[in-house]
């Protein structure tokens, strides 16, 4: 999943605050399940925009925003019906003339997908995080994977080290795990305690019977294939 | 063993017992300051490591103090960490070093910037300590890590870090053993305070081919040892050594006697030699060791 942190308020009504009428589009894929720009926390926005004076006329939620209608397909219409197109009508959807910008509950990829649709401003509602998922233990969301296009899961017992080590560590823990938890968990910084990734890689493949695994050299991370921006084709 | 560049490598070879220091580079550009503690160690130690910048904290460069303290005839061990360069610095670095006359480095990985005082900063780590040592060990041999031949490679003794007390322990020992395939010629370790520790290294060890300094640093205080039981990890401090602060009357006196001891603890349990790590008792480095005997 995508993870996203809604914006302050504040921050929110601020990139509002030049636009006469606003559109909400919260989005059905990963902020629904994680409930940060679902169909209850989009009428819940609404709600509280109203209240500080944002004059919202319609709020709708998209199927999964990252991913909503070719390009062709809308080309031909009024901002207005796309909008009608790419969102699940919730209530107003009869006064979207009146909007003059969309306030997206989606995450990057979907804020920018529909930016990309509309000619009006799309603006983001959210902050977008990671790709990660609900740690039950802590209760906190934890980042899985930053698509480094170069995938070791299979060595490392399921557990990515480049992704869950703070050092992107290639070849086992460094010197700063601390009773099973990384040094950064130590930092001022740091917002919550995070267990170290090589530890956790080493107790489940002792647990699997192939710590063998850590005994390879691993090779230097390949950036050529993480710099941005990144593309890929179809048909390769 | 091949060629041999530095004394401290001839050292390490020789039956004699091997002392390594290590210079706190000042966190200006006060040059004085580093001459001040070589000429402290000078006399007591065969080579000393210069740190960089340790946990993350902005201070003077390694090469820096490393040419410095070679001018005035103590050899240096080049500290190269991960966490602010990547593989184009770190070989341009290592081979600009080398043109100065360093003769060893030790490959670790780096505190992460977190910690220091610049957490914003972004954390490099385009190497590990395994792969860095991989390199210096390519550059040695004459080749960078984009396949090009040297014609001068950078001839430097290539030395590792160890963190004996961390639970589990097998994890950092099977690093080691990659460090050593990948071409680690010493290893020198976090600071030990406890017996236990230096039985624990020794017996987990046993099987490896590597010459071992423990790292041993003074203790100042109460506070000092309680802060670092809390906060390094791996690091455990035996009670009676908290008593024998607690009670002190002079904590110099203690501080260095306290060193004396591990001094003397590391030679018995049959290791080569001993890395202090003065932590601003760089003044008091020759008085540890004669205390401890070790040179008897």
């Amino acid at each position: 999943m995508i993870i996203t942190r809604q914006k302050p308020l504040e921050e929110i009504k601020e990139t509002l605050s030049r636009y006469k009428g606003v559109a909400l589009i919260g989005c059905g894929g990963c902020v629904a399940f994680y409930q940060t720009g679902g169909t209850k926390q989009t009428k819940e926005m609404a709600a509280k925009l109203r209240e500080a004076g944002v004059n919202v006329v319609a709020l709708g939620v998209s199927n999964r925003q990252c991913y909503l209608c070719e390009e062709k397909e809308v080309a031909n219409l009024s901002d207005a019906e796309r909008i009608r197109k790419v969102a699940r009508e919730l209530e107003g959807f009869s006064k979207l003339e009146e909007a003059e910008a969309v306030l997206s509950l989606a995450c990057g990829v979907g804020v920018q997908n529909l930016a990309n649709i509309l000619d009006m401003p799309v603006l983001p509602a959210q902050n977008t995080l990671f790709m990660g998922r609900r740690r039950v233990e802590g209760d906190f969301d934890l980042e899985q994977c930053i698509g480094c296009g170069n995938c070791i899961l299979a060595f490392t017992g399921g557990i990515c080290p480049v992704t869950r080590c703070a050092k992107s560590l290639m070849n086992g823990p460094c010197g700063g795990v601390f009773n099973g938890m990384c040094e950064v968990s130590k930092s001022r910084v740091s917002e919550h305690p995070v267990p170290c990734a090589w530890i956790e890689i080493y107790n489940k493949l002792k647990k699997q019977g192939r710590v063998d695994e850590m005994r390879k050299i691993r090779p230097p991370k390949d950036f050529t294939k993480a710099a941005h921006m990144r593309k890929v084709a179809w048909g390769l | 063993m091949g060629e041999v560049y530095s004394n401290f490598m001839r050292s390490l070879l020789s039956s004699e017992f091997t002392i390594s220091g290590e210079i706190d580079p000042p966190k200006d550009a006060n040059r004085a300051a580093v001459e001040e503690q070589v000429k402290h160690l000078k006399d007591h130690v065969v080579a000393a490591n210069v740190t960089d910048n340790p946990i993350g904290d902005v201070i003077m460069n390694t090469l820096a103090p490393c040419v410095i303290m070679q001018e005035l005839g103590l050899e240096a061990i080049y500290q190269a960490t991960c966490r602010d360069r990547n593989r184009i610095a770190l070989q341009s670095d290592i081979i600009g070093a080398a043109a100065l006359g360093i003769k060893n480095v030790l490959a670790l990985t780096g505190d992460h910037t977190k910690m220091g005082n610049h957490p914003q900063a972004k954390p490099v780590f385009d190497l590990d300590s395994v792969l860095l040592t991989q390199t210096l060990r390519r550059l040695r041999e004459g080749e960078n890590m984009a396949g090009e031949k040297l014609e001068h490679p950078p001839k430097v003794h290539i030395g590792v870090g160890l963190s004996p007390g961390v639970e589990p322990l097998e994890p950092e020992i099977i690093k080691l053993e990659k460090k050593i395939e990948a071409g680690a010629e010493f290893v020198q370790t976090q600071c030990i305070y406890d017996e236990k520790v230096l039985e624990r290294l020794k017996e987990a060890t046993a099987h490896l081919d590597i010459p071992i300094l423990p790292g041993i640093a003074p203790l100042r205080s109460v506070g000092m040892a309680k802060f670092m039981q809390a906060n390094v990890p791996g690091i455990s401090i035996p009670d009676e050594m908290l008593a024998k602060l607690e009670k002190s009357k002079d904590l110099t006196e203690t501080a260095i006697d306290i060193a004396a001891e591990l001094i003397a603890a590391v030679k018995d349990y049959g290791f080569p030699g001993v890395h202090i790590m003065p932590v601003g008792m760089d003044r008091y480095v020759g008085e540890m060791i004669a205390r401890s005997g070790v040179r008897r």
